[in-house]
């Protein structure tokens, strides 16, 4: 470990510490830069400097919706790398220096689903849009000594923050932090998706609804999982050109299809149906659309967009009982941080898995606003924020 | 069980026999004499021993479709082979078969792989034919043409199936029992077997305790499950279910403050790992969809609903909940394969299909079948031509 990124301890352990972070305020309105106080660690947490955090679409959509589980004055950013700057009471998995991903997925790595291997959601600390940590209260203040929520057990978007440690994974340093940082959401979630979730076979037909960094992770985890066809629907042409870096052979205009519908269309090019359909946007439509466009007999869909709460999907019970499909949903991938993101790290390093392709900007922490705006307008990927700079 | 036919005498010509016809929905079948024509190619014509009462063939006979009518229903049956159209190598005269209504061509890309039975040459469909030539091979004695059902009717001492709806065995099993493969037992077993593939020690709640519903039990027990909860509105079903495996009941009727899904994943700490919708009503689908274990809950749909009828799931519980739902045919079973291994675990006294035969009796009986099921005063009514 480099000593000169070593965090000094001495100095702030055990110690609230004051540093910048980027606050959402007001639901629609640019994130403030401002100082904030980070309590000390408690039992069983530690706190991290941030070294880098991305923008997923799942920040800007907290940062937009005006109802709970909204919240504000909150800490959005869930993607990311850090150094372990100190440990809480009872710590032994992390010591300083460590480096960590924080992962919005709990990993308790007791409870009945972290032993099964047929589950990624621990029970112990359920998958929830928490304003807290785990006890039910924040470590963040304002200078005024109001309490900031947290976001996702993560809560990225500053210098320093405080997670319980079943939301951290130790990392090997060897991995860039602008790459490391990706693995803490989107890109695992994609990739796992295809090779977790779904189970892509060599030679399967995958189609992914949504071309967007999950979409575009899905085809890199099928890509690796030996897929023949990926065929990436969107409706956005501009988009296709990019895809096809990650895989992805074949492409679909939902909006030049004219009289046929998406599924028609899928259904002819893979003659019956794609053997795996990804929903990667967040719209009851189309993971309706994705069924029908799964193959008759083992069509599997995977639900990976988060659509508004209340939003419910409709299947006739004809094609439910006689088609032989399946559904199903995924978090992150259907991953278990704890075991699965360094298997992705060292297939990064050996050069299988490419991770490069999906960082599209980079940006300081002062100019954090920018990166919102990219995504919004559809004009990044990953848009990286380095806190350093 | 092997009884020589002498059927020299009829191979090649039209057989006249007795059938029980459906001619108008609602009403009572009216038992005539049919002419059944010889089997063309890639047919075989069939002897039927016995068959059994589905509730599939009441729902069908309960809906009004336009050109369904005069149909001589039923699907679940054994029979011995009478005589074989052209092109036929798999049959011969004098075997033992088992019609069934999942066709099996052997050669599709579906067929030869391991992971549906949905046979993609000869898609399921609600047929009014013998199978590949739209036609058929039965006329009542005024000339008029009478519509198959399933591909199989069984409702009839001689019947005409194509060879892809037709299972052999090679050895003996009781005939009234030997029927009873051909759906509903099939359907349940092969759902826990093939379906879900439930693991031993798992957990199984199965919502609607009819044949179906008790054939999953059975299923689930051969398969090792340690748990099988049955739900239904009929507590009578209850200690007859006990025979199959079931070790917990839900009463319907009386869960008034909680909802059958609350009380499944309270005594479950979590959900069921498999739930198993044998009654075909979309709110019951939504009650085994939310009953099932978050993780890794799956639930199996295996009840005919009306066609259109829309199943609702809500998108962020499917996100969030790592549940799967999967439909399944016939219980995801290969029939030429999985038949015989069913028919053989049953000689070998592992599979029991004794307690689903409540009523025996003769094809003239078969309207009182039919009260008894829609009644729910039986499980399988089976029908014996001789």
């Amino acid at each position: 470990m480099d000593k000169t990124k070593k965090v000094s301890s001495k100095s702030t352990s055990g110690k609230p510490i004051r540093c910048r972070a980027a606050v959402a305020r007001k639901a629609g309105e640019p994130l403030v830069i401002e100082e904030v106080i980070v309590a000390p660690p408690q039992t069983g947490e530690v706190r991290v400097k941030i070294i880098c955090t991305s923008l997923c679409y799942s920040d800007v959509t907290f940062l937009n919706l005006k109802d709970p589980p909204a919240c504000f004055p909150r800490i959005l950013g869930h993607e990311a790398v850090g150094v372990i700057e100190s440990v809480g009471e009872g710590v032994s998995e992390f010591v300083e220096g460590d480096m960590v991903i924080p992962t919005f997925m709990s990993e308790c790595g007791e409870c009945t689903d972290c032993k099964s291997k047929k589950s990624n959601l621990c029970s112990k600390f359920p998958f929830q849009i928490s304003p807290w940590l785990h006890d039910g209260t924040s470590r963040f203040t304002d200078l005024k000594g109001e309490t900031i929520h947290h976001f996702l057990f993560v809560s990225s978007f500053t210098e320093y923050t405080v997670l319980h440690v079943a939301n951290v994974t130790k990392v090997d340093s060897a991995i860039p932090p602008n790459r490391a940082c990706l693995l803490a959401c989107g890109v695992s979630t994609g990739v796992g998706a295809a090779w977790k979730s779904a189970n892509v076979e060599a030679g399967s037909t995958v189609a992914i609804f949504g071309l967007g960094s999950i979409g575009l992770a899905v085809a890199e985890g099928a890509r690796l999982c030996g897929a023949a066809k990926i065929i990436g629907v969107d409706i956005n042409p501009e988009k296709f050109e990019t895809a096809k870096a990650f895989g992805v052979t074949d492409f679909v205009d939902s909006r030049s299809t004219g009289d046929k519908r998406v599924s028609q269309i899928i259904i002819e090019m893979t003659d019956g149906g794609a053997d795996y359909c990804f929903e990667c946007v967040g719209r009851a439509f189309l993971v309706e659309e994705a069924f029908a466009s799964s193959r008759k007999g083992w069509g599997k869909t995977i639900v990976l967009g988060v659509d508004q709460p209340g939003s419910q999907l409709k299947f006739t019970s004809f094609d439910v009982l006689h088609l032989g499909k399946t559904i199903s949903g995924s978090l992150f991938g259907g991953l278990k941080p704890k075991t699965d993101i360094q298997t992705l790290i060292k297939r990064y390093m050996d050069k299988e898995l490419e991770l490069d392709k999906f960082v599209t900007h980079e940006v300081g922490f002062e100019d954090i606003n920018k990166a919102f705006d990219l995504l919004i307008g559809g004009k990044s990927l990953r848009c990286v924020i380095w806190m350093d700079k | 069980m092997g009884e020589k036919q002498d059927c020299s005498k009829t191979a090649g010509k039209p057989i006249r026999c007795r059938a029980a016809v459906a001619r108008k929905s609602m009403e009572p079948l009216v038992i005539e004499e049919v002419i059944v024509a010889p089997p063309k190619a890639y047919e075989v014509r069939i002897k039927v021993l016995c068959t059994s009462l589905c509730y599939s063939d009441i729902t069908f006979w309960k809906r009004n479709e336009p050109g369904f009518y005069p149909v001589i229903l039923g699907h679940e049956s054994v029979g011995v082979v009478e005589s074989v159209g052209d092109g036929v190598d798999e049959f011969k005269e004098g075997d033992i078969v088992i019609p069934q209504w999942m066709a099996e061509c052997k050669e599709c890309e579906t067929c030869t792989s391991n992971k549906t039975n949905i046979c993609s040459k000869f898609p399921f469909s609600i047929s009014t034919f013998s199978c590949r030539d739209e036609t058929s091979r039965f006329t009542d004695l005024n000339g008029q043409t009478l519509n198959h059902f399933l591909y199989v009717s069984s409702f009839s001492e001689y019947t005409v199936v194509d060879i892809v709806h037709l299972t052999k065995l090679d050895f003996s099993i009781p005939p009234n029992k030997a029927c009873l493969l051909s759906c509903g037992v099939s359907t349940g077993v092969g759902a826990a077997w093939r379906a879900a593939d439930v693991e031993s020690g798992s957990t199984v709640a199965i919502f609607g305790l009819g044949v179906i519903g008790f054939a999953v039990a059975e299923g689930s027990r051969l398969r090792g499950a340690k748990r099988i909860i049955g739900v239904d509105l009929n507590p009578e079903k209850f200690e007859l279910g006990k025979k199959y495996g079931i070790t917990d009941f839900i009463d319907v009727r009386k869960c008034k403050n909680k909802s059958v899904s609350e009380i499944i994943n309270e005594m479950t700490d979590g959900g069921a790992d498999y739930c198993f919708e044998c009654a075909g009503s979309t709110d019951v689908m939504q009650d085994a969809f939310n009953s099932c274990r978050r993780g890794w809950g799956k639930t199996i749909v295996l009840g005919v609903e009306k066609p259109n009828q829309k199943l609702s799931l809500d998108s962020l519980v499917i996100l969030h909940s790592g549940k799967t739902l999967i439909g399944s045919l016939f219980g995801g079973s290969k029939p030429k394969t999985d038949i015989p291994i069913l028919a053989q675990s049953y000689m070998n006294k592992e599979l029991q299909l004794d307690g689903f035969i409540t009523h025996e009796m003769k094809l003239e009986d078969i309207n009182k079948a039919f009260e008894l099921l829609i009644q729910g005063k039986c499980l399988r009514c089976v029908m014996w031509m001789d």
